[in-house]
């Protein structure tokens, strides 16, 4: 697997942007080192021969069991909004999505 | 003997007969936590004014006597990643230090409807990531055996606080290792519960697919009353199993030994690395096992090497999504500055330590275009192959016992620099959660004054048949009975 991946400062400053985490150099040098590591270590799982295995997403054999959509009394507004940063009203209030040029 | 001395089950008696109230025992353990935890420091938060409003509804559910069950007025804590109404559940991150759920997880209202009080919330790993506390967002809790060393991780607050006598009982949590590891580490019995056992409603989650809640206590009797209140079907969790719970406990009062059953010791898991006294005492503790009636053969997991690079790539991926909601929007930190887009950035950059952001750009990275088929996707093959391990050694075993840890609690800063390294000291523990089974962690010896742990694994719901092998063990030995210095 990590033998064809070039682990350098640009490929994880570009995981970093798709992670929407602003990484500070240092942190960005640490990470170059450490992902060669941590990538070269799994990569024993190329050992294994999983030609014919399907993979096993669920931890269990049992089937998940959805309920019922049924409309009940869910969260005063108030409640959840104790939480928010900012709020107007019964809003969450965000920052602009776009600044003008 | 002293109220912090007695186990759920010698507590309860005190209460039923009215020899103590709920809140003379609650005020015992809060005077305790003021004392000893400035040193242990097992709590980010203490709720000291629900903790003794919740006793005195206890106190006259006692004197009533209507709804008692044997938790009612006994104090316990949380691992802050269970969500707790009107108290902070921060998952010791920086990210959600002021949260306050407006509603409870499913086991703490189950918890509550037994009448049992709610001391505060444990220190852990910033969302259960890390195997020793050291990556809390706050502080690192000490192994109250020997305060140089970790208590484990990542439930190592619950660990703690359930061994230096600062509550009875605990919740925490299980992605990988992280209820039995710490219970090793900290001389607790620790159940990590099947998957879908105990309902996540409320369960602030690291990996979906891996994550469990499971009671600490100081014995397998105790774990036993803890999870009978706990398990169960809920609706608002959808992999929530729908199989009945078993009376543990009364099936515990029942068993007298353990013959025909039929024990298997993985051999991969007795190899180089695993230290030589953890090995002896873990060795002597099959053969007391052996002496209870038990049949002991040698199983074989072909598989187990693999179980810790499938458990990190499938953990980087489900975190980094899971962790994708903090973004300084709806709840949490929220550094406002710019536009919305500058908000997620340094929100996430200044809420997240340096593990969540190691393993949210790695989860990123194995999701991304042109690699999810050779990591994400190989370690769910890789992860079918270890489940079938599991399933042939139990064709033929009820049971399997092995070391929870390689070593006993390290130092603390020994393995901080290093995260593969650190990630290698869940060696034992990772492989149950890819399968989704039960397994209980049982002190069963000490070495230079720390404790070392056995871990007894079984099949999906086995939980009365690892109860029952760990109280009988307990009723032969008395490690879980020892107390650390601080005691």
């Amino acid at each position: 697997m990590s033998s064809e991946i070039r682990v350098d400062e640009k490929l994880v400053q570009e995981i970093a942007s798709l992670a929407r985490l602003d990484l500070t150099e240092d942190e960005t040098r640490v990470f170059v080192s450490q992902f060669k590591d941590i990538l070269d270590y799994v990569s024993i799982l190329n050992e294994v021969d999983t030609e014919n295995v399907s993979p096993a997403y669920l931890s269990s054999s049992s089937k998940n069991a959805p309920r019922e959509d049924v409309i009940e009394v869910s969260v005063p507004t108030e409640e959840f909004l104790a939480n928010a940063p900012e709020s107007k009203d019964d809003y969450v209030l965000i920052p602009r999505v776009h600044i003008e040029q | 003997m002293k109220l912090h001395e007695l186990t759920i089950r010698e507590t309860h008696e005190l209460l039923s007969s009215r020899k103590i109230s709920s809140e003379e025992l609650t005020r015992d353990y809060l005077e305790r936590i003021q004392r000893l935890d400035p040193q242990v420091k097992s709590y980010v938060t203490v709720s000291e004014d629900v903790a003794l409003e919740q006793a005195q509804k206890a106190d006259e559910c006692l004197k009533s006597g209507e709804g008692l069950t044997p938790l009612t007025g006994i104090p316990y804590s949380a691992k802050d990643s269970i969500s707790t109404r009107g108290v902070n559940t921060t998952c010791s991150s920086k990210i959600l230090e002021n949260y306050k759920p407006f509603y409870d997880a499913t086991a703490i209202k189950k918890l509550n409807s037994a009448n049992s009080v709610l001391l505060g919330k444990n220190n852990m790993d910033e969302f259960g990531m890390g195997s020793s506390t050291e990556n809390s967002g706050f502080f690192t809790t000490r192994n109250p055996w020997n305060f140089d060393h970790v208590p484990g991780g990542s439930s190592g607050g619950s660990a703690a606080t359930v061994a230096a006598g600062l509550a009875p009982f605990a919740l925490g949590e299980d992605t990988g290792g992280s209820v039995r590891m710490p219970a090793s580490f900290c001389g607790v019995t620790g159940l990590k519960t099947t998957y879908g056992r105990v309902s996540r409603y409320g369960l602030i989650p690291l990996v979906s697919s891996f994550d469990t809640i499971g009671p600490m206590a100081r014995s397998a009797y105790d774990v036993a009353l803890v999870l009978e209140a706990i398990a169960g079907h809920d609706p608002k969790d959808s992999t929530s199993r729908v199989e009945s719970v078993q009376s543990y406990s009364e099936s515990l009062k029942k068993t007298e030994n353990l013959r025909g059953l039929r024990i298997g010791i993985p051999k991969e898991y007795f190899v180089e690395g695993l230290d030589k006294e953890v090995e002896a005492s873990v060795r002597t503790a099959i053969k007391q096992i052996e002496g209870l009636g038990a049949d002991v053969v040698e199983v074989s997991l072909p598989h187990t090497q693999y179980a810790i690079p499938v458990y990190y790539l499938i953990l980087f991926a489900e975190a980094s999504s899971n962790l994708a909601k903090y973004d300084g929007v709806r709840f949490g930190l929220s550094e406002r500055t710019g536009d919305l887009m500058d908000v997620y950035l340094k929100t996430r950059e200044a809420g997240f330590g340096a593990e969540a952001k190691r393993r949210i750009m790695l989860g990123t990275f194995a999701l991304s275009a042109g690699y999810y088929d050779a990591y994400y996707l190989k370690a769910q093959k890789v992860r079918a192959l270890i489940r079938q391990d599991f399933q042939k050694a139990f064709e033929t075993c009820d049971a399997l016992i092995t070391p929870v840890a390689p070593t006993t609690a390290f130092r603390i800063g020994e393995k901080i620099s290093n995260p593969l390294d650190m990630y290698l000291s869940d060696v034992f523990v990772v492989a149950v959660n890819l399968a989704g089974i039960p397994a209980l962690s049982v002190p069963c010896g000490i070495s230079n004054g720390l404790p070392i742990g056995m871990q007894i694994i079984g099949p999906h719901l086995s939980e009365e048949t690892l109860l029952r092998i760990g109280y009988l063990y307990q009723s032969q030995t008395d490690w879980h009975t020892k107390h650390p210095p601080c005691w």
